[in-house]
């Protein structure tokens, strides 16, 4: 169970460029759970994703992942239990390492890196088995080097490597906004997949409200830095793309028209 | 070349061959332009000459020669990490501050090591000439060093050093420390540079303050060299090429110094060098440059 409470975060405090970019969110994740993050740009969605990796720290209000206070832990100290996934497909490998050696990296997350060798037969056995399900016959390319595989591959290679140790919470920061649309397509086909073998707890954002809602167990919609609506059960299976326009416009309460283009394509 | 000229070349190239695995360790594994090693290669020497002549074991001296480098390399990497000073000049810091600090531990510019016992003492009864003992010994030391840095390279710990020179975010995402990687990674460099200046001192017999200038672009050209000629994956490889493009390096400046037709003296040394590492550095990016053209005349007609 991951849980924010009234979790703040200002930039530049105290600045003509202060900008509060959470203004208390409050937010239960229990095990298990597939959350789908939506909002406009600026919203907050990104920053309380990388509130989560520790990435940045809140101004105040508190965060636990089951009993353990992380608020104050570095990012790199809550790696055991967060998995993350970039928007840019060169962001979440290494382009001059190989691909086993790249899943070695990530097998070895949230361990001691020791003097033993990172990789052996037994390792490179189960990559090739877990890359064999994302029929792109990169099981046969463990030691070609990342950089010379398509974005789309190293997404999904990255998708892998995000489950191949327990977490408490994988984080998907718009991870398919970056391919085409049919390389997007397999890479959340192969999300859900991982997903739901693993039985992982997930926060994804994303700006397409379709995914949002086709993809996961619940929806949040954030807006200037708060939670704005909480889908989820069976009210969430009986809404569609218009229903979520339509709370979102009311929801702000100014009648101001949608002008999110974003929201709106990727619907 | 004669064969006495010829034994020196490779006793040298073969030193320079650590001072590349050092340069190697810190502009491409770590991708932190480290400088410290002009500095760090003549603490070696210094170290290791002083207290051998204070009486010290060589062995001793060697072993506080690395430590010495280790701890001029953290310096480098504290200024950089702790206080966000660019890399370069960090690195140029202390390599300023180490030309003081050597002279300061030979309390004179340069020191004679004739007639005192080196590491290579204990072998002198194998009845070997000192000529062929010489190579032979460093020969033995840099391979066995050589295995243990692509050993390292290849563990845990080692692979989380290079993926925090490839990609610091994804590293530190997978729970990489990386800045405790670039700490070890620079102590590593700048001990095995110190080793071969301890190498140097006892092997040629004499440490002096100036003998460091320029360390780092002969560090630079030698893994410049080996990239060009083996363009492998394998970190054994790797660091072999860069002990064998140091040999190559020294055979090629040699033979250039030594064919009287071109008319290099030893004074042009610098300008070869600087030369041989532009020169090297162009070439892959002119291929590069073309591959592009090729590839998008290909798209192109697709």
């Amino acid at each position: 169970m991951i849980s924010c409470k009234d979790i703040k975060v200002t930039f530049n405090a105290g600045l003509a460029t202060e900008k509060r970019a959470l203004r208390g969110v409050d937010l239960e994740i229990p095990a298990g759970e597939f959350v789908t993050v939506i909002g406009s740009n600026g919203a907050g969605k990104s920053t309380l994703l990388n509130t989560i990796a520790g990435d940045i720290k809140s101004s105040s209000g508190k965060l636990l992942f089951d009993a353990w206070d992380v608020t104050k832990v570095s990012a790199a100290g809550r790696t055991r239990d967060v998995a993350r996934v970039f928007q840019d497909p060169l962001a979440g490998t290494c382009g001059n390492m190989t691909v086993e050696e790249n899943m070695a990296l990530a097998y070895g997350r949230g361990k001691r890196g020791g003097l033993l060798p990172a990789l052996n037969d037994d390792l490179r056995e189960l990559f090739r088995e877990q890359l064999k399900r994302l029929n792109l016959g990169l099981e046969n390319r463990l030691d070609a080097e990342m950089g010379l595989l398509s974005g789309g591959q190293r997404q999904s290679i990255s998708l892998l490597m995000s489950a191949l140790q327990p977490s408490k919470i994988l984080l998907l920061d718009e991870h398919t906004a970056a391919l085409d649309p049919k390389t997007a397509a397999l890479v959340m086909e192969i999300t859900d997949q991982i997903v739901e073998e693993k039985n992982l707890t997930v926060m994804m954002v994303t700006h397409s409200m379709r995914q949002a809602l086709d993809h996961g167990t619940r929806t949040i919609m954030m807006h200037e830095g708060k939670v704005m609506f909480d889908l989820k059960g069976e009210e969430r299976k009986n809404y569609d793309v218009k229903d979520l326009l339509n709370l979102f416009a009311k929801a702000r309460g100014d009648g101001e028209e949608l002008d999110d283009d974003k929201l709106l394509l990727g619907a | 070349m004669s064969l006495f000229s010829f034994l020196g070349t490779l006793e040298i190239g073969l030193i320079f061959g650590l001072v590349a695995i050092g340069v190697y360790l810190t502009f491409r594994v770590l991708d932190f332009p480290d400088l410290t090693v002009d500095g760090s290669f003549t603490m070696g020497a210094a170290i290791a000459a002083a207290l051998i002549i204070a009486g010290l074991n060589p062995y001793v001296a060697t072993v506080c020669a690395v430590i010495g480098g280790a701890v001029a390399g953290m310096v480098t990497a504290w200024l950089n990490l702790r206080f966000n000073i660019l890399h370069l000049l960090a690195s140029i810091l202390t390599m300023t501050a180490l030309y003081t600090i050597n002279l300061r531990i030979m309390g004179k510019p340069n020191l004679a090591l004739i007639m005192e016992p080196t590491v290579l003492s204990p072998f002198e009864a194998l009845g070997i000439s000192s000529m062929y003992l010489k190579v032979i010994f460093v020969a033995v030391v840099v391979v066995l060093v050589g295995m243990a840095i692509a050993y390292f390279l290849n563990t845990q710990y080692g692979m989380g050093m290079r993926a925090t020179g490839a990609n610091a975010r994804m590293a530190q995402a997978n729970g990489i420390r990386i800045k405790q990687k670039i700490y070890a990674g620079l102590a590593l460099s700048n001990g095995l540079v110190a080793l071969a200046g301890a190498l140097f001192a006892q092997t040629n017999g004499f440490a002096d303050s100036t003998m460091g200038i320029g360390t780092i672009v002969v560090g630079l050209a030698a893994v410049i060299v080996g990239e060009s000629l083996f363009g492998s994956r394998s970190m054994l490889v790797i660091i072999f090429s860069c002990i064998i493009g140091s040999l190559l390096y020294r055979l090629a400046v040699s033979v250039a110094l030594n064919a009287d037709f071109i008319g290099f003296t030893t004074s042009d040394l610098n300008l070869i060098t600087a030369l041989l590492v532009a020169l090297a550095l162009i070439v892959p990016h002119i291929r590069r440059e073309q591959k592009a053209r090729k590839a998008a005349a290909v798209g192109g007609e697709a």
